[in-house]
């Protein structure tokens, strides 16, 4: 379930979306009816998409409309000067649909002009002339900063998410087990941190686990919203932007999330093993959830400003590395020299947490006083060998 | 051998073991008494190397490290399995942890679990079974391994008597397959019935230590039971005799102020009566130990 669970609410949305689209698919349309069949068959031909083909006359849109089969219908006119249309409809037209219609009539209505003018062939040339407006968007550069924003976003709140539920297993696990028999039976067969490090090492494997399924089932959704009909259009349009954020996620981001893991996993294990008794474990993982809180939102006045000694400074502290130097990453505000400090640090702390709260776990998980934390963690560590 | 010379622990201003020695031989059962407190857990957790002390534990003349924890059996004194395992799924799972293959345990599980009567198969899961049974898998996981060393606390303790005499034979086929043996118990009788040698703790220190029979002898044999039709209250009076308690229907037991007045007694009693058991011996386990534990410091 929870390596799934972003798969199933993504299934969710799409059937939901799927379902949505096909209930409304023909509440959208509109029928167009003309005594003019070349009026109507002109109009057919331009916009078919939109366009219920199979109502040809009032009476029949008329009951559809009722019944709420189609959105209106649209009568076209014409007579020698002019072109009109009349739309009946349960609401009024969507801009897109509007300006379609008007594009329609104008095309008509200049048609009809030009014949009625009888105007020579370099008149009608001269006429036809239109303004003309050149857009020059530099793709890259326009969709940079919406990438960035996407990327960060994804990425703060993704490492988040992981983080509070590794946290809040791992320590209620290891809460449930404190003061259990069952950790003096293990203590009497192997050492306790052989027995922590094998903790840390499942949680690993875990995460890797997960990280390799969201992977690949990333890698599937993509392909299926590639070629979905639904999606197809949007993800062309908006191609260079969805690499851009892709690059940005399948990047060195990835180490931080999976070292960030680890860290608040070793930091959630010593909670687990703090608490007074059993029936405390749902507490266990506060002070970890607390901090990984802390390290999110501290996040959010810094995603525009990563120039700012607070986000260089975090990007090295371990427990907030995992949010900032990815923030730097996704902004190119970081050197590879930088990245591989930072890794190194994060790295070297989770070794040195690791192997100490290895060293006092036994001691921590033994204890089972009913005391204040610090003295729980005194006692802990006055009763480890 | 297990030989502890000497170890104290301190929790805070606690002195929860003061300077306590004694040592179990292979093939010998040691049973480890003393009130609520006394500091039994506390010595199995020093054994086990779960504390920092003062003094010195050896097996076969060696600190006790991860090299040996293959050899040791541990019964903690609450039971405490992994609730969402199977049967098979646990007892693997902890022989594993001493190096025993899960190939070479798997077959003896059917063997261990009809030894012991264990209600269910190996496929039900720990938390389906009833508390006596949990205990009972409790039981084959610490000994299925063949410790050297069998660790026991409080083992008896919420088993029904024909479970308990499963687990004394069991304890009785690890002694002489040579294992050393130490278990915590409030039951003396336990304690009298499979005990090679006791060692009692109060407070922190050892208050008794030596063979059973011994222990008791060096009390004297001060108590006397006896079947009479004569009243408590003559016998209370009788000389030497310092209380006198019923037992069952006529018979009593008498405690003297020395061993060397049963001789008097006896002829105060049969002088001219008839006595259907007349029996000098010394004070039973229950006895020492409510003596001992009554007892002040120094």
């Amino acid at each position: 379930m929870l390596v799934f669970g972003p798969f199933l609410m993504f299934g969710i949305t799409i059937g939901a979306g799927y379902l949505g689209a096909s209930n409304t698919e023909n509440n959208s349309e509109i029928a167009v009816i003309s005594q003019n069949s070349q009026l109507r068959n002109s109009y057919l031909k331009a916009n078919k998409t939109d366009v219920n083909t199979a109502i040809t006359d009032q009476t029949k849109a008329k009951k559809q409309l009722n019944k709420g089969k189609i959105a209106g219908y649209l009568t076209l006119k014409s007579d020698n000067q002019k072109i009109s249309a009349q739309y009946v409809g349960t609401s009024s037209l969507d801009s897109s649909m509007k300006s379609k219609i008007n594009i329609f009539l104008n095309t008509q209505q200049q048609q009809l002009n030009l014949a009625n003018a009888q105007l020579s062939a370099t008149q009608i040339q001269a006429l036809q002339q239109q303004p003309k407006l050149t857009e020059n968007v530099q793709k890259k550069t326009g969709t940079a900063h919406t990438a960035k924003i996407i990327s960060f976003w994804i990425t703060v709140v993704m490492v988040y998410i992981i983080l509070i539920t590794y946290t809040t297993i791992t320590a209620q696990e290891i809460a449930s087990e404190k003061g259990t028999k069952i950790m003096e039976i293990i203590f009497s067969s192997t050492t306790a941190l052989k027995y922590f490090l094998g903790k840390i090492f499942g949680v690993l494997l875990v995460i890797l686990a997960q990280i390799l399924v969201y992977l690949i089932g990333g890698f599937g959704g993509y392909l299926f919203i590639e070629n979905s009909s639904l999606t197809k259009s949007f993800v062309s349009q908006y191609q260079s932007l969805i690499t851009s954020v892709l690059r940005n996620l399948l990047s060195v981001n990835l180490i931080y999330l999976l070292l960030g893991v680890v860290i608040y996993t070793v930091l959630a294990a010593f909670c687990g093993a703090l608490v007074a008794k059993v029936e405390d474990a749902s507490k266990a993982a506060q002070p970890a959830i607390m901090l990984n809180l802390v390290a999110f939102f501290i996040t959010f006045p810094f995603q525009s400003n990563v120039d700012s000694i607070v986000v260089k400074t975090l990007s090295y502290v371990p427990f907030f590395s995992s949010y900032f130097m990815p923030l730097r990453l996704i902004n190119n505000n970081a050197s590879g020299v930088e990245v591989a400090i930072s890794l190194i640090v994060l790295l070297v702390s989770i070794i040195l947490l690791t192997v100490y709260i290895g060293k006092i776990y036994q001691g921590l998980m033994l204890q089972t006083d009913d005391s204040s934390f610090w003295k729980r963690f005194k006692r802990g560590i006055s009763y480890n060998k | 051998m297990l030989k502890i010379q000497n170890i104290s622990k301190n929790f805070g201003d606690l002195k929860a073991l003061n300077d306590v020695s004694f040592d179990v031989s292979d093939g010998q059962i040691l049973g480890l008494i003393g009130q609520n407190g006394a500091g039994k857990s506390t010595t199995f957790h020093s054994i086990l190397n779960f504390l920092n002390y003062q003094g010195t534990i050896t097996w076969n003349d060696q600190p006790i490290t991860e090299t040996v924890f293959d050899e040791i059996g541990y019964l903690p004194e609450e039971r405490s399995l992994m609730p969402k395992l199977t049967i098979e799924q646990q007892i693997i799972y902890l022989a594993r942890l001493k190096n025993k293959s899960a190939k070479e345990i798997r077959p003896q599980i059917e063997t261990w679990l009809k030894r012991f009567a264990v209600k269910g198969t190996k496929k039900d899961k720990i938390k389906d079974l009833s508390k006596g049974n949990q205990q009972k898998v409790q039981l084959i996981c610490t000994l299925i391994h063949n410790p050297k060393l069998l660790i026991l606390d409080e083992p008896f303790s919420g088993l029904d008597p024909v479970n308990a005499d499963l687990l004394k034979q069991a304890i009785l086929t690890a002694k002489k397959q040579g294992a050393a043996i130490i278990f915590s118990s409030h039951d003396m009788e336990n304690v009298e019935e499979l005990c090679d040698k006791l060692v009692m703790l109060r407070n922190g220190k050892v208050v008794l230590n030596g063979a059973v029979q011994e222990i008791r002898d060096s009390f004297g044999k001060t108590m006397i039971y006896v079947t009479t039709d004569q009243s408590i209250d003559k016998l209370a009076t009788l000389p030497h005799v310092v209380a006198a308690k019923p037992l069952e229907s006529r018979r009593y037991v008498l405690y003297l102020d020395k061993e060397e007045a049963g001789r008097d007694v006896f002829d105060e009693l049969t002088h001219g009566q008839y006595i259907e058991e007349f029996s000098q011996q010394p004070p039973t386990l229950n006895e020492i130990f409510r003596r001992k534990a009554g007892e002040k410091d120094e």
